[in-house]
Order: C-alpha cells, then sequence, then structure tokens
C-alpha cells in the first residue's frame, strides 16, 4: 500500500509483533535440501555464510 | 551373526556400490542411478517388480516370480508376504495372506516357517523369518550386482512410516547378513515424493502433497508438507482393508460364480483350484488397468474343466466398487487428519502397484479440486510408473549419501537435526488488490526453521513512496451457496450435499486468507512507476525473524529484526 502521511518509523522499520506459534515436528532426512539443513545445522552456519561457500 | 556387536564398518565411501531398494510384502524393486537420474533393475527373468516369495523344490531355491508361480503346486514349501513379520511378535502379526501359502509358527520366541528347503531330505526345517529375510534379500542383492556387474555394497530401503524401530533394526541387520550396508532407512512416502522432485524439470515449492500408497496386502496414505524441498510428514493413515487383494478377491468372486454356473463346482473349494483362480484374478486385473477388456482363462480350473472368459474394464469397475470406495474414504480422512482440507493438497502422488488403476485415480480427480494434480499414468501425461517411485527415490537417496562416513549420517539424521519448529501460520505482506487488502505469502505455514524466502511484489503503477505491512494469515474455507431458491439453509456439515437427491446448484467452496496479527511495517520511498518491491523474510530457528525490502535494482533498502517470542 502507499505510505501513509506522517508515518515514521526507526530507519523507515517499525516492529509491531512477534511469530505467534509453532510447533515441534520432525523433518524427513531425505533429499538435497535436507542434507544442505543438516550440514547448516552442524556447522552453526546461517544462510547467507552458507550461500558464500 | 549380525548381532553380536562387532561394529563391522562398512566399506570405504569411495569404494561403495549403491542402490536403493524397496522391500515389500508383495513385491519388491531395486534401482540405481546413472548420471543422477533413476533406474529401476530388472532382474534375470526381466521383472521390475519382483514378488517377495521364496520357494524350495528339490532342494532348489526360487525366488520372485517363479517362486511365486509354485504357490499354485508347491505352497507348503513357499514363502510369501512375510515383510510385515520381520521384527514381529508371533502374536502381534496377521497371518491371512500366508493361508495359500507356508503357514507361519511360533518357534523360539520367533515368527518362523516349516518348509522343506534341503535336498531329498525327508524332514522340514524351520526357518525363521529374519532368515528367510536375509535368503531373499542375498537374491535381491545378487540381482543388481548380476546387472551391475559390481558387487552392491549398500543400499537405502524405504519403509513404512509406521514400521518400529524394532522392525527397522531386524531389516537393517536382515541386509548387514546378506553382505549389504544400510545406508539409511527412509520412508516410503518421501521416497515417492524425492522421486518426483529430483526430476530435472520439477521445480522446487511449497506444496501439501497426499501420497496414496496403494499396494498389495495395504494401504498406506501420508500427508507431506514440502517446504523448500525439505518434507514434513502431517498425518499418515494405514490400512488393511483396503488394498491389491481386496481387488483380487472381488475378481475371484466374480469369476468363481460365472464358473459354477457353468460347471456347478466351487473351484474356491479346492486350495489349487483357489491358487491358480487367484494367480489368474491377479493377471487380469493388471490387464484391466492397460486395456478396457481382459481375457481370463485358465486350464483345468477345477474337475478337470478349462475355463474362459473375458470381462470388460467397466463390469470390473462394478465388482471392485465396494474397494475403490474404500480408496477414496482412506484419502479423505487422512486429509482430515491433517487438519487440512482438499483445497490445501496441491498433488496427490499415486505409487504402489494398485495405483495403475485407472479408476481410482479417477475418483481421486472427482474428490479434489482441478487445481490439485493427480500424478497417476491414469490422469496425467507426466506421472511416473507408480509402482517404480520408492525404489528410484530411494536409490536417489542413495546416490546423494554415498559419499558420507557412516557416523555423518548418523549424525545428520539424529533427532536433534530433524525436530525443529515448524511455523503455525503463513508469513506474507498485504497488498492493495481490486478488493481491498488482500494477502500475499512469502512463507507457507508448517515451514520448518530455519528458512528464507523471498517474493517480488509489485509497487503501485505510479510510483511513491510504498509500505510494506507484514503479517500473519491462516487460511480457512469459504462456502458460498448459490442464492437458495427453496431449500432452507440447514447444510452446515458440507457433507450433507452429497445426500441431496436434487443436487443442481453446487455450492462453491475456496480458500481464503485470514489476515491475523501484524508483525512489521517497513517504508520504502521513492519507488519508481511499474516497479517492484523485493521482500525477504528469514526466520531462525529461535523464531527471531529478520524482515529485509527493497526496491528491485535499487539499492540499500530496509532490514529489521523481530524478537524471538
Amino acid at each position: 500500500p502507499v505510505l501513509p502521511e506522517g508515518w515514521t518509523g526507526e530507519k523507515d522499520f517499525k516492529s509491531l509483533g512477534q511469530l505467534s506459534g509453532a510447533v515441534e515436528r520432525s523433518i524427513e532426512p531425505v533429499g538435497p535440501h535436507f542434507l544442505a539443513h543438516a550440514r547448516r545445522a552442524r556447522h552453526r552456519r546461517t544462510f547467507s555464510e552458507d550461500d558464500r561457500i | 551373526m549380525a548381532e553380536n556387536g562387532d561394529k563391522q564398518t562398512g566399506p570405504e565411501p569411495s569404494n561403495r556400490v549403491v542402490i536403493g531398494v524397496t522391500f515389500g510384502n508383495s513385491n519388491s524393486s531395486i534401482a540405481y542411478t546413472v548420471d543422477d537420474k533413476a533406474e529401476v533393475i530388472a532382474n534375470e527373468d526381466g521383472d521390475r517388480q519382483i514378488p517377495t516369495v521364496l520357494s524350495y523344490a528339490d532342494g532348489d531355491e526360487y525366488y520372485g516370480a517363479q517362486a511365486k508361480a509354485f504357490l499354485v503346486r508347491n505352497p507348503n514349501n513357499t514363502v510369501a508376504y512375510f515383510r510385515d513379520f520381520l521384527g514381529q511378535e508371533f502374536k502381534s502379526i496377521d497371518p491371512t495372506h500366508c493361508h495359500a501359502a507356508a503357514h507361519p509358527q511360533e518357534a523360539e520366541g520367533t515368527v518362523s516357517f516349516t518348509i522343506k528347503d534341503k535336498d531329498s531330505e525327508e524332514d522340514a526345517s524351520t526357518v525363521s523369518v529374519p532368515e528367510i529375510s536375509v535368503r531373499y534379500l542375498r537374491r535381491l542383492f545378487g540381482a543388481a550386482t548380476d546387472y551391475l556387474g559390481k558387487k552392491v555394497t549398500s543400499a537405502v530401503i524405504s519403509v513404512p512410516t509406521n514400521f518400529s524401530e524394532k522392525q527397522r533394526e531386524a531389516l537393517i541387520s536382515a541386509a548387514k547378513e546378506a553382505e549389504v550396508e544400510v545406508l539409511q532407512l527412509i520412508s516410503d512416502p518421501v521416497a515417492a515424493v524425492l522421486a518426483y522432485d529430483a526430476r530435472p524439470e520439477a521445480e522446487v515449492k511449497d506444496k501439501i502433497v497426499v501420497v496414496a500408497d496403494l499396494g498389495g496386502t495395504r494401504s498406506d496414505v501420508a500427508v507431506v508438507a514440502s517446504r523448500g524441498g525439505m518434507y514434513t510428514v502431517l498425518a499418515t493413515a494405514h490400512d488393511y482393508d483396503f488394498a491389491g487383494v481386496h481387488l483380487d478377491n472381488a475378481l475371484i468372486e466374480y469369476f468363481a460364480k460365472e464358473f459354477i454356473k457353468k460347471h456347478e463346482t466351487d473351484p474356491r473349494s479346492n486350495p489349487r483350484s483357489l491358487a491358480k483362480l487367484r494367480a489368474e484374478s491377479e493377471a487380469t486385473k493388471k490387464a484391466l488397468s492397460l486395456g478396457t477388456n481382459a481375457q481370463f482363462s485358465v486350464e483345468s480350473l477345477a474337475d478337470g474343466y478349462d475355463f474362459s472368459v473375458t470381462i470388460n474394464r467397466i463390469r470390473y469397475e462394478m465388482v471392485g466398487r465396494k474397494v475403490f470406495e474404500g480408496f477414496n474414504r482412506l484419502v479423505e480422512g487422512v486429509v482430515k487428519k491433517a487438519g487440512l482440507d482438499v483445497l490445501d493438497v496441491d498433488e496427490v502422488i499415486m505409487c504402489g502397484g494398485t495405483s495403475h488403476t485407472p479408476r481410482i485415480a479417477n475418483n481421486f480427480r472427482g474428490i479434489f479440486p482441478e487445481t490439485t494434480a493427480i500424478l497417476a499414468p491414469a490422469t496425467s501425461t507426466v506421472a511416473i510408473n507408480p509402482s517404480e517411485l520408492q525404489a528410484r527415490g530411494a536409490a536417489l537417496q542413495a546416490s546423494l549419501i554415498q559419499e558420507y562416513e557412516a557416523e555423518d549420517i548418523e549424525q545428520s539424521t539424529h533427532p536433534a537435526v530433524t525436530t525443529v519448529k515448524h511455523i503455525s501460520n503463513a508469513i506474507g505482506v498485504t497488498t492493495v488488490g481490486p478488493d481491498g487488502e488482500a494477502f500475499t505469502p512469502v512463507m507457507a505455514a508448517e515451514t520448518a526453521v530455519p528458512a528464507r524466502r523471498t517474493v517480488h511484489i509489485p509497487a503501485p503503477k505510479e510510483g511513491g513512496d510504498v509500505l510494506i505491512k507484514v503479517v500473519e494469515a491462516g487460511t480457512h474455507i469459504k462456502v458460498t451457496k448459490p442464492e437458495p431458491k427453496e431449500k432452507e439453509e440447514k447444510e452446515e456439515d458440507e457433507d450433507d450435499s452429497d445426500f441431496d437427491s436434487d443436487e443442481e446448484e453446487e455450492e462453491t467452496r475456496e480458500k481464503i486468507w485470514k489476515i491475523g496479527s501484524a508483525l512489521a511495517e517497513a517504508a520504502i520511498r521513492g519507488v519508481k512507476a511499474g516497479s517492484k518491491v523485493e521482500v525477504t523474510i528469514n526466520v531462525a530457528a529461535d523464531l527471531s525473524v529478520i524482515v529485509t525490502a527493497r526496491e528491485v535494482g535499487g539499492k540499500g533498502g530496509v532490514r529489521g529484526n523481530l524478537k524471538a517470542p
């Protein structure tokens, strides 16, 4: 939407809330994307760190 | 023995020859990968679906189709339908399907069979189910070894989702005793999804997939959330009353009645006649999946009479109607169990031998909305052979992990890695549509975190300053009834409409977004006319969120954090 007049936020960003819900579930340890996830999880890398490698 | 504890290390990762295996109650398959494509291997009989049957005649061992043929002449020394007995206690097994073959017995706490497996010896030996499995797997792996020209060292095997830890261990040790290292056991429905997702033309999308695995003696249905190529099973159902053998039984009944009309003897009253009837009924059923007419003929079926009759597909569909309806209820039930509606389902993957039946796929077509892809030969031109999916998926997984050390595989599949939070609501941004505020999803519900998604949203035509509102949203089903003419409104329950005899006007059901709580706002100033805004949402494992927004092609942009709840 168009920015309303007089809207302000710190560095143009305003935090309003947090994620409300999540459920613990098991991912299936199968497929190339899971293996990438497992690699990140085990080396404690973030997505952007992983992209650079 | 396998369980004597010495941690025998498998072959070096570089020396592995890997295959994918599905080990079923009725049939098993083996597959390997060549140039990243999975191929199913035929055994020396030319079969790609190899019957899970082992038989002994005069001390010679037969397996697969040859062993299955012995169910007619040598049923007592033929073992079939034993996969589900592996790792089970005698009192918990269902021996129904073994009635026409060697019967399972209890011996020393395990399920066993008494068969004459040695040359010309009069006394039969007692062979346990694990030992039967070892012998069968040895033949199966041998067929792959012969085909590949190299000794198969390692395999990924797919198993049902309700296989217990004990069953898994029993299978791993049986494979080990057959001299093949099990790299990983993966679940059947996920193997099927992987077989589709690994095709070069497939693109990774967020979607809800229903995998209907319709087998010989059991049917397993699973709802899988596929999010960024990662799979989470949301619900499963297992059914032992609606499967391939029940279709065979319906045909057996039909043919037996036809035979009685002609010859006045019931071929079901004699075990050998029944075995012939069963074998030919199954063959006729398979023919009816391909053609609209099939011949059923058995030499000397009963009392020395030959029997030959043709059946068309329409007749067969009438005969099997009850079973077909059972499949419908099974699929509808598991979608409901996952807390979803048929409108939420993007794909139905049909696998298992019974999925070749055109009627079942057509019935599913009727259950789901038109936007849902029903992946079966009868309803899709891009469908993969349903019988081969799991073996292909297992082979693909095997090729992905063959370079890994056994320890790495174990650590990666550890619950600490696989058990993560999945967001309950979709996250997205609001846009101004033709009728007010609309929601554009960026990250779907049930996405495993950490996750990152990016979308491009068109900015207002005239450009200028834009406000990006990030919100949570859920879906719900909006039912729009056509203008009620004379009927009063009482159909709260959507099932009601099925019973309405005069159902000319159908209500329309659609999925709509219901916008929930706001998460953040960001301002992008001075967007050019006709430009797009790129929004990236990054959810960390602790549910904290990073939102980045910028004009496509522009520099800088806005970035902000939301704290973890």
